[in-house]
């Protein structure tokens, strides 16, 4: 079976990656703090001004989200070109798209952990109240972290590799992540504010399409990017 | 004596003179032709006179990234670096009208609107475009390996084709007021016979200079292979 | 209707002329000067492939 053959091997990477975050730390809690900081900033430029503060709490989450990371994706490959040990992964038999999706799925548990510090310390700091819709805002953020780190992972495969990759990987991923940022942050302020125009499904159904058309894109893109 | 590798190519064939030289004089006709013949417009005045370099930049800036996109798919279908090459050229090309296009429509926009900038979805998505544009030569800039500079730069490109649709519905959704479409029916034909000309003239500029620099780069990649040989020969012997 | 329609467009006119002018002839040179570069670049490598 060729198929469960991948799952086994994406299985793996998945828990190759989490494994060597969970034994050195210091990565998910630098990039998490990073994400508090920016929140903060946010919280700095835009406020003292209550409303002005629950206004913006939308996309100033998404945002720090962002922002940290981009951070988490290009480590995900430092740590394996820093060993020479993405030449030893590559070398092993089995499909390519596996080590792609063991990267992903990696990557979206690191950083929905991250999401979960950032956005409890940001209902805090933003004073969110938190609707009664709150579950569809989580699936938004899922969904939203879904695109960020699909496209994420793609790009840091690349960025990762080349010279001036801390600059690369934000100039090529940030545009390509306007229409998923701008779904997420435009569902999410919705339901913050009760949804009064109805259009946080509608949102919410984009968000849908542009995961799966970036989810296929990438995985189709991948073995291109990785071969070389 | 070496095996004849698929991408170990000579120098190109050079563009004939006599297109750059029509190419220059048909644009300085075009342009003053247009701007003499055209009356001042009844809404905009001479404001008007900005559709015959905004318009046609535009849509040249989107012809040449439509080159990349399909120079790019033919670069990883059949790994024939001269698309790479192609596709290189046409970007820079398409970056600077897509650039010039953003500039000339900021210089229409702040009379017209009293604004340099609107968040709809056409100025939004050319200046994403523009962006990611500018993403797809950097890459090119920090990656050496020329068969890696092509895979890569080939995934990006068409990455980012994908991506100007889905840019376009979001920014579209997200901004509902939005501009009516220029369109070439709606025009009196003094115009409509001035903005065809400009469009024509582009697009002439726009192909010599896509193959002047993919010339340029084919000499680059040809020098590279010659100093490659003559190592290896000196080597040999 | 904004200020500046009807008559005090002509310098953004200009302006929008100028600057295309400016822009593509800088490419003109840049390409020309490219192309110029990179093919003495490559007579000079063929000339050393052919002395070894």
């Amino acid at each position: 079976m060729a198929f469960s053959d991948d799952v086994r091997r994406i299985r793996a990477i998945v828990w190759k990656d989490l494994t060597t975050e969970r034994r050195s730390k210091a990565g998910f809690n630098s990039v998490a703090s990073l994400g508090v900081t920016i929140l903060v900033l946010f919280g700095l430029a835009l406020g003292p001004d209550g409303k002005a503060l629950h206004d913006a709490a939308a996309g100033a989450l998404w945002l720090a989200i962002l922002f940290a990371g981009v951070l988490a994706f290009n480590r995900s490959y430092q740590v394996e070109l820093d060993g020479g040990a993405l030449e030893a992964l590559l070398l092993y038999p089995g499909a390519r798209w596996a080590i792609f999706a063991g990267k992903l799925i990696a990557n979206l548990i690191f950083v929905t952990l991250m999401l979960v510090i950032v956005v409890a310390v940001g209902i805090v700091l933003f004073s969110v109240d938190v609707p009664a819709t709150w579950p569809r805002i989580v699936l938004i953020m899922m969904l939203g972290v879904v695109g960020i780190v699909s496209l994420g992972t793609f790009y840091a495969a690349m960025s990762s590799r080349s010279r001036a990759r801390e600059v690369l990987l934000p100039l090529l991923l940030y545009p390509m992540l306007i229409p998923v940022l701008l779904a997420a942050m435009s569902a999410t302020k919705a339901l913050l504010f009760g949804d009064v125009m109805n259009e946080a499904g509608a949102w919410m159904q984009m968000l849908v399409i542009f995961d799966v058309i970036f989810l296929v894109a990438t995985f189709l893109a991948f073995e291109y990017v990785i071969e070389v | 004596m070496f095996p004849a590798h698929p991408n170990q190519f000579g120098p190109p064939k050079p563009a004939p003179a006599w297109l750059g030289w029509l190419a220059f004089l048909f644009f300085v006709f075009a342009q003053v032709f247009s701007v003499v013949t055209s009356p001042a417009d009844a809404m905009m005045g001479h404001l008007q006179k900005n559709m015959y370099v905004h318009v046609p930049a535009a849509w040249v800036a989107f012809g040449a990234f439509g080159v990349v996109l399909v120079a790019s798919l033919y670069f990883l279908w059949r790994d024939d670096e001269r698309a790479d090459l192609l596709a290189a050229s046409s970007a820079e090309v398409g970056s600077l009208f897509c650039g010039l296009t953003l500039v000339l429509g900021m210089l229409w926009g702040r009379p017209t609107w009293g604004v340099w900038w609107s968040w709809d979805a056409r100025l939004t998505t050319t200046l994403v475009l523009f962006l990611i544009f500018v993403g797809y030569l950097a890459l090119r800039s920090f990656v050496e390996d020329p068969h890696r500079r092509g895979q890569w730069s080939a995934a990006v490109g068409i990455l980012g084709a994908i991506n100007v649709p889905i840019v376009w519905m979001s920014v579209q959704w997200w901004r509902t007021l939005h501009q009516i479409q220029s369109n070439p029916r709606g025009l009196s034909p003094v115009y409509l016979r001035g903005l065809l000309l400009n469009v024509a003239a582009f697009t002439l500029l726009t192909i010599w200079f896509i193959w002047r620099r993919y010339e340029a780069a084919r000499y680059e990649r040809a020098a590279e292979h010659a100093a490659q040989a003559a190592a290896l020969g000196g080597y040999n012997a | 209707m904004p200020s500046g329609m009807a008559g005090g467009g002509v310098g953004y006119v200009v302006a929008s002329y100028v600057i295309t002018w400016v822009v593509l002839g800088a490419m003109l040179m840049r390409t020309v000067s490219s192309v110029r570069r990179a093919r003495a670049e490559y007579d000079q490598a063929a000339k050393g492939e052919f002395r070894t």
